[in-house]
């Protein structure tokens, strides 16, 4: 504290000998300040009306800050609020960016806000500058044990640090409940509640200086993520996925004396305080297949829910995080492509949201990966803020040339930095099929390998008797193979034939009956001619003589087979002709019927024994 | 981002990844069996080398794309 407050009336010392007279006639006729310190991160709204009261139309506005707060400083926004006094319009962002006037005092930082047009003389407008500072809350005392509340310390100045003359300005301090230890007394300041006001202030020169310090509790979650990489890995077909790093620490008081289980459990309210156990992510809507794991593998202890909107993912460390403590953890989702991903006048762009999901989290390094699919082309990154852009190449699941990554680097993130981001890149669809393709090409490779064994002849050597005997076995049976296709055949006509006969007493069409043994006769004809050369190969091979007897005898009881078929055909047919009585026809027929029956039964033994050999 | 603004989505429904994975890997296994069949059953006199390329790559094709959705339905988004 000591130190600190020294620190300070140096600080001081130097605005003061060092300030020279404004070189703008701007004047701010009225500045409002709120300085929300309900959580680990400082936000400050001021709002401030700029008078013009010389002669010359001005076009900027400069802002000052002191270098320590600008080390800290996480976001600022400055805005031009349209419409005046209740009705406030819409607000129009304007930009900003560090100016180094002549004549300035040292530690500080100036930024030069444009205005869109220029203020003449008289005229007044009102601009909002938002800022955001992370780290800047002191835990003091800097060591505390499980059960103490953390109290912490802010310094800030009870006047509005200005390059300009304030004629009126008061500061209101937002702070989480009415426990303060200590603050800074001026004239003029008072505590209401859990509201600690200065001002108001008027008539106060330029670089108006008056340190004030807090000293109150606070035992709102001091999540930091030291480090947090996020990547975020587009597939076309039909997913976002999005894995998160965190290295997580409590940024608060350091912990000291131990830590005992079994009072936190008896009574976390009390001691426990300034711990955190749970953090709670809203991922966008449609989030899917949500993991929560770290090194040593799932962490059982988070809960999804979910509306149309938005997805809230709450998830509890293994551990209580008490000050000082660290945990690191991954969180991964999926999300629907067609929230994320659009095309527009040819190019293809990811529109996402930079910061992390998390809630009331300081992030000190953010890395952020965009892994765009394979093939992309022509990539373009549009970032709302300024960040560290880099590209590499990932490898990942069926690729070649591997994915382009696009790498966003910042420090000191906060909530305010979850604002869309753009990634344009050109994408052809047809580049889509290379996966499959890839998979294809694979399964082929194997088939083609089967192939290519099988047909290959891999015997060492090519004279030997045993492997001329192997070769002319496989010619045996390839034709046995072919002349069982063809007795199959001679024997699907004999059931044709017969069918026709069923055909016969069923319509009594003798014509088509006489055509199908017509056709019959022409195709037993050829299958017979076909058959020849095969039998007179099997009849001179030596491998075959095993299995020749059974072919030589098969072939006869074919023939016959044949002969008795036709037999019983022409008579059926005969007797329709001659119109005999059914009773008749089926005593004629009945002894040949009763041989047929024998020889089917023979033959299909002898296809059998052949069907064997093979 | 002016001008005509589309949002992209799968072109195939995602919803539809694990029916397809099982009909393609079906047919493809199909398929590949009556390779192997046609591979063990015929000698080498008999064996085509077309039919057995044509039979590969249809089995190949059918596996492929199976295997691709099955990765898909799976959450591996390649």
């Amino acid at each position: 504290m000591e130190k600190m407050g020294f620190r300070f009336i140096l600080f001081v010392l130097a605005i003061s000998f060092l300030s020279t007279p404004v070189i703008s006639e701007l004047i701010l006729s009225k500045v409002e300040r709120k300085i929300d310190l309900t959580s680990q991160i400082v936000r400050i709204s001021s709002s401030l009306k700029v008078e013009n009261a010389g002669p010359n139309v001005v076009s900027e506005v400069l802002l000052a800050f002191p270098d320590f707060q600008v080390k800290k400083m996480a976001h600022m926004a400055v805005s031009l609020v349209e419409g005046k006094g209740k009705s406030k319009g819409s607000s129009i962002n304007l930009p900003a960016q560090v100016v180094h006037p002549d004549g300035m005092p040292p530690a500080l930082t100036l930024y030069s806000v444009s205005l869109p047009r220029g203020l003449s003389k008289g005229e007044s407008l009102t601009l909002d500058v938002f800022t955001v500072y992370t780290h800047s809350l002191q835990p003091f005392p800097e060591e505390i044990t499980q059960a103490d509340i953390q109290l912490v310390v802010y310094q800030d100045s009870a006047y509005f640090l200005s390059p300009y003359e304030v004629k009126f300005q008061s500061l209101n301090v937002k702070l989480p409940s009415s426990r303060v230890e200590s603050f800074t007394k001026l004239e003029k300041s008072k505590l209401v509640e859990s509201e600690l006001k200065y001002g108001p202030y008027e008539g106060l020169p330029p670089f108006s200086y008056s340190p004030v310090v807090v000293h109150y509790e606070n035992n709102r979650p001091f999540a930091v993520a030291q480090e947090l990489v996020r990547e975020i890995e587009i597939s076309h077909w039909g997913n976002v996925q999005v894995t998160e790093h965190y290295k997580i620490a409590h940024g608060g008081a350091l912990n000291k004396g131990g830590f005992s289980r079994l009072d936190y459990q008896a009574r976390p309210q009390v001691r426990g305080v300034s711990s955190f156990r749970r953090l709670i992510a809203k991922l966008p809507r449609g989030a899917h297949s949500i993991y929560y794991r770290d090194e040593i593998g799932n962490i059982s202890t988070s809960h999804v829910w979910g509306d149309s909107k938005k997805t809230v993912l709450e998830i509890e460390p293994r551990f209580p995080i008490f000050g000082g403590w660290r945990t690191a953890f991954t969180i991964g989702y999926g999300l629907p492509l067609e929230d994320f991903l659009f095309v527009s006048e040819g190019k293809r762009f990811l529109n996402f949201s930079y910061g992390s999901p998390m809630e009331d989290l300081v992030v000190d390094n953010l890395i952020l990966k965009v892994v765009l699919p394979e093939g992309s082309k022509d990539i373009s990154v549009s970032v709302p803020f300024g960040v560290k852009q880099q590209e590499e190449v990932k490898y990942s699941n069926l690729d070649i040339v591997g994915r382009p990554v696009v790498l966003l680097e910042k420090t000191n993130v906060v909530p305010e930095h979850n604002q869309y981001f753009q990634v344009y890149y050109r994408f052809n669809s047809l580049s889509l099929l290379m996966e499959p393709l890839m998979l294809i090409c694979g399964f082929l490779f194997f088939f083609i390998t089967c192939i290519a064994y099988m047909h290959a002849d891999f015997s060492i050597s090519k004279s030997s008797a045993s492997y001329l005997a192997k070769l002319q076995l496989d010619e045996v049976q390839a034709t046995i193979q072919q002349f069982q296709g063809i007795m199959n055949r001679c024997l699907a006509v004999h059931d044709k034939l017969d069918a026709s006969l069923r055909d016969l007493s069923r319509t009594g069409d003798v014509q088509a009956c006489k055509a199908v043994r017509k056709l019959s006769i022409n195709l037993l004809k050829d299958l017979s001619k076909d058959m020849k050369p095969l039998l007179i190969f099997l009849q001179s091979s030596p491998q075959a003589a095993r299995i020749w007897p059974k072919v030589e005898e098969l072939v006869g009881k074919e023939k016959e087979m044949e002969e008795k078929v036709m037999l019983k055909h022409s008579i059926v047919v005969e007797g329709y002709e001659k119109k005999s009585g059914g009773r008749e026809i089926e005593n004629r027929v009945a002894p040949h019927q009763q041989k047929l029956t024998s020889l089917k039964q023979e033959v299909d033994d002898l296809l059998e024994i052949i069907d064997e050999f093979c | 981002m002016a001008g005509s603004v589309k949002s992209i989505s799968s072109p195939v429904p995602v919803t539809l990844f694990p029916t397809l994975a099982a009909l393609m890997l079906t047919i493809g296994l199909i398929v590949t069996a009556s390779f192997f069949i046609y591979e063990a059953t015929s000698s080498r006199k008999t064996r085509s080398v077309t039919k057995e390329l044509i039979t590969g790559t249809v089995a190949s094709v059918f596996l492929g794309f199976g295997s691709l959705f099955l990765l898909l339905a799976s959450g591996v988004y390649v």
